[in-house]
């Protein structure tokens, strides 16, 4: 993962992607023939993995309303993958027009197709950094232009955690962005937790990740709430994602089986 | 579109079932309440086409165009659409007949189609999409490792102190030049090269630390980069600098550069509050291309860079190829030395030293010869010069020491009043740790008297801070070694210093006795400066309680005068040329020398 600074990466398309994977499982055509051979492997081993990135995205999706309702203008989505159905900044503008969006990922072709995506709007841009660089996120000059590090800035975390090994220092990566934040910014993330799930299918689907460009580690409820410190869990804390805040009248059956968790903090001040 | 009548009607009841039946079939970006609303309008737009007449197909296509639209857009969202519309809408939102039956399957049918080709065009498109991010990715990977390699370049090629080029693209920049050809006959192009060094800049860095040090670095290459636009200037390294000047003009093109680049540097400089005064000494090359080559500019550079710092520093030198040529042969000579000892090249002469009192034969002065094979018999004036630098002196100074003393510990058994032999030390054997146990080791082994062995030093030899040297000195002489100051008069030896040496005698330089006045009738009976000069040395050399020796007399009217201004003892061809140690040893037996 690591390269020299003088170095740059290569673009490497044999290898699964998990943002073109997590595309493929909500349904979407960016992704190449690598990708989608890795996803049938997963889904071999774990039919469900469709709904649960559904319900992830769907746990974006209420996160982001409840952020701009809760008066938020403005978006640090870290991981931000494929843009896909539903970005962060069409779900936000929807309702606050004014609101601006700075994705980061690490994937330099989800972040190239992003920038075509987005070239032209003045309101929304992406980089590609790493999360183990939280200094650098913080620090760079597209975060700096778009973000007003005065005014609060929710950073969301989806569905990214578990791709970051502790060797990684996770928890100090996040640390360093909460530190970076003035009262009133939230952190809204989701994580998977597999502990419930065979030993003989979890190994199976790890191994599948470990041929892509991330690794995969899932982490208990404890190790999730620690990316917290710091900042008080709104209602209803940290729950399996479609539990979190759902639709009136949508049908939540089954939500321990989505293995996501799910919840959002607030920085007090 | 017609709204149908409501009483007619539930779409809404209907768009519940079938959002039930399709979500969960992909990420629908909406919450229920607008899927069904969403749905619930569909449905309304379906009603109307049964209801209707004459029924449309693009209508129908639009609502499953619409579908992919709005992200109901999985294979197993058709599916289910299909089954739930084609169970429910009939009894739910329309009026179940058989005219409404036929136009439902139509219906339905166009539905698909038009899902199908939304889907289709969509799934290109983003397929599309995601190869054409992989190709910019893929080019934005290309442009940063391009400008990283041209990042790299530059820092490969520049030196990171003071941002000037490096010794490397200073080298491709000179062998660029050659390679673009050395001009025509009548036009023949032209390369300059100054070689800069900043005069103690070693004291800065040691007293004021390298930090001041390096400031002055930056301070200096800024000041040859502003002073010299358009020139090449690279730092080598330390506080190297070197100045390449393409297609000079002549010589005095690259002095004007020099002179340039020494008054940029030598402009007062402010740095981390100390002010310092410094200066630079530069080795100038300018020559025709096709006469040189660039290892060879950059050798001749040095060189005349060295040429420069010895002729006192803060000044330019132009490289001249006569001395260099003259400096090259007797480095090689230098180098041959260890050689031709041990092919017996080598061999004594003696010079006698006469008393000017008496013309008794006082001592003989050896002095080394060189038989080379091709050059014939060199002195040592033509071989030695680089041998003291390169330290080829030491051995051959040994050698020389050891033959010097069998000889004389020869004649001492020979003769009744042997005269003593002297031997010229080299500066580096004066401050040889060694040299007292080599000439004691040398008066044991020959069993030759102290007494008949002089040792000749150099002013500058001893006239240092160490008392290393001078106390060797004191051992040798309370041996009863006599030790004689060589070419007084051309060093740093003042005569109260002489008090602290153990020295018997001062041997005058040559210069001195040539300089005495050529007796005429017509000349003034004063005598001349020299002559005082002279005199009074001898007088003090006298009170110090020293004999003095004159060298170089080559007439009869010097030797007149040296005794008349009270010299002991003379030498020079007056007295008898250097001459083997056989034809000397029959002159010992009885040959008379010339009077005095």
């Amino acid at each position: 993962m690591h390269r020299p600074g003088w170095a740059p990466e290569a673009i490497d398309i044999e290898r699964p992607s998990v943002a073109r994977m997590y595309d493929y499982f909500l349904g979407g055509s960016h992704n190449f023939a690598v990708d989608r051979e890795a996803a049938h492997q997963v889904l071999a081993i774990m039919p469900e993995v469709p709904l649960r990135a559904q319900a992830n995205r769907a746990f974006l999706r209420r996160a982001v309303r409840f952020l701009v309702d809760a008066g938020v203008r403005q978006f640090l989505d870290i991981g931000s993958g494929i843009p896909t159905v539903g970005n962060v900044h069409e779900i936000a503008q929807q309702v606050a027009p004014a609101a601006r969006v700075v994705y980061v990922d690490t994937d330099p072709i989800a972040v190239a197709h992003s920038q075509e995506l987005l070239a032209g709007d003045d309101q929304t841009s992406v980089i590609q950094e790493d999360l183990r660089a939280p200094d650098r996120i913080v620090a760079n000059p597209v975060v700096r232009d778009l973000l007003d590090f005065r005014e609060p800035v929710a950073v969301l975390l989806v569905a990214v955690l578990h791709f970051i090994p502790d060797s990684d220092q996770p928890h100090a990566a996040v640390a360093s962005i909460r530190d970076a934040l003035p009262p009133g910014s939230y952190l809204a993330l989701s994580h998977a937790n597999i502990e419930d799930i065979d030993a003989h299918d979890r190994e199976a689907g790890e191994r599948v990740y470990d041929r892509s460009d991330s690794t995969f580690v899932s982490r208990d409820t404890a190790e999730v709430a620690r990316f917290f410190d710091g900042f008080t869990l709104v209602e209803p804390g940290l729950v399996w994602a479609p539990l979190w805040r759902p639709d009136p009248g949508s049908n939540t059956t089954g939500a321990e089986q989505s293995i996501m968790l799910s919840g959002m903090g607030r920085l007090g001040g | 579109m017609a709204e149908p009548p409501a009483a007619r009607t539930d779409p809404a009841s209907f768009a519940r079932e079938w959002a039930a039946a399709v979500s969960g079939t992909s990420y629908l970006p909406m919450g229920n309440d607008e899927l069904e609303t969403f749905l619930a309008g569909l449905a309304t737009r379906m009603a109307a086409q049964l209801d209707g007449d004459p029924p449309d197909q693009r209508l129908g296509q639009e609502i499953g165009a619409d579908l992919v639209t709005a992200h109901v857009a999985s294979p197993e969202a058709i599916g289910r659409t299909i089954e739930v519309v084609a169970a429910r809408l009939l009894p739910e939102v329309v009026r179940a007949d058989g005219h409404c039956r036929d136009r439902l399957a139509e219906l339905l049918g166009a539905v698909t189609t038009g899902f199908a080709r939304a889907l289709r065009d969509r799934t290109l498109d983003e397929q599309e999409a995601i190869r054409r991010a992989a190709l910019l990715a893929r080019q934005h990977a290309e442009q940063a490792l391009r400008e990283s390699e041209a990042r790299f370049r530059y820092q490969a090629t520049h030196d990171p102190l003071t941002d000037l080029a490096n010794r490397i693209l200073f080298t491709d920049r000179l062998a660029a030049l050659f390679a673009r050809g050395t001009g025509s006959a009548d036009s023949p192009r032209r390369l300059g090269v100054c070689f800069v060094d900043l005069d103690g800049f070693k004291i800065v860095n040691d007293t004021l630390g390298h930090q001041v040090g390096d400031l002055l670095l930056v301070e200096v290459a800024g000041r040859l980069r502003r002073h010299l636009p358009g020139q090449l200037v690279a730092r080598l390294g330390g506080d190297e600098f070197v100045i390449l000047i393409e297609d000079t003009t002549d010589t005095d093109h690259a002095v004007t550069v020099a002179r340039t680049a020494l008054a940029a540097i030598s402009e007062p400089a402010n740095v981390d509050g100390h002010q310092l005064a410094i200066s630079g000494s530069i080795g100038i090359v300018e020559r025709e291309l096709g006469m040189t080559s660039p290892s060879e500019v950059m050798r001749a550079a040095d060189v005349t860079l060295q040429w420069a710092k010895q002729a006192g520093k803060g000044r330019w030198a132009v490289f001249d190829p006569v001395r260099n040529e003259r400096e090259l042969a007797q480095h090689t000579l230098a180098a041959a030395i260890p050689g031709a000892l041990d092919r017996g090249e080598l061999f004594l002469e003696y010079q006698p030293i006469v008393s000017l009192a008496d013309g008794s034969l006082r001592g003989l002065e050896a002095l080394v010869r060189w038989r080379h094979p091709e050059h014939g018999v060199l002195t040592p004036d033509q071989f030695l010069g680089l041998a003291e630098e390169t330290g080829q002196i030491v051995r051959l100074g040994g050698w020389v020491l050891a033959q010097a003393c069998r000889q004389a510990r020869h004649w001492q058994g020979k003769v009744p009043d042997p005269p003593f032999v002297s031997v010229n030390l080299a500066p580096r054997q004066t401050r040889d740790p060694a040299l007292v146990d080599i000439v004691t080791r040398l008066l044991d082994e020959t069993g030759l008297a102290p007494h008949l062995l002089q040792l000749e030093i150099t002013e500058g030899a001893v006239a240092s801070e160490d008392g290393e040297p001078i106390r060797a000195l004191h051992q040798l002489a309370d041996r009863g070694v006599r030790i004689a100051v060589d070419e007084f008069g051309t060093g740093t030896c003042t005569l109260p210093y002489l008090r602290n040496l153990p020295v018997r005698e001062l041997k005058i330089a040559g210069v001195y006795v040539a300089g005495l006045p050529v007796p005429a009738p017509d000349r003034d009976p004063e005598p001349t400066v020299d002559e005082r000069i002279l005199a009074t040395v001898v007088a003090l050399a006298h009170t110090l309680g020293l004999t003095v020796t004159g060298t170089g007399v080559e007439t009869a009217a010097q030797a007149r005068q040296l005794r008349a201004i009270g010299c002991d003892t003379a030498q020079g061809w007056h007295f008898g040329h250097p001459t083997s140690s056989e034809r000397l040893t029959g002159r010992l037996a009885g040959e008379p020398v010339p009077s005095p």
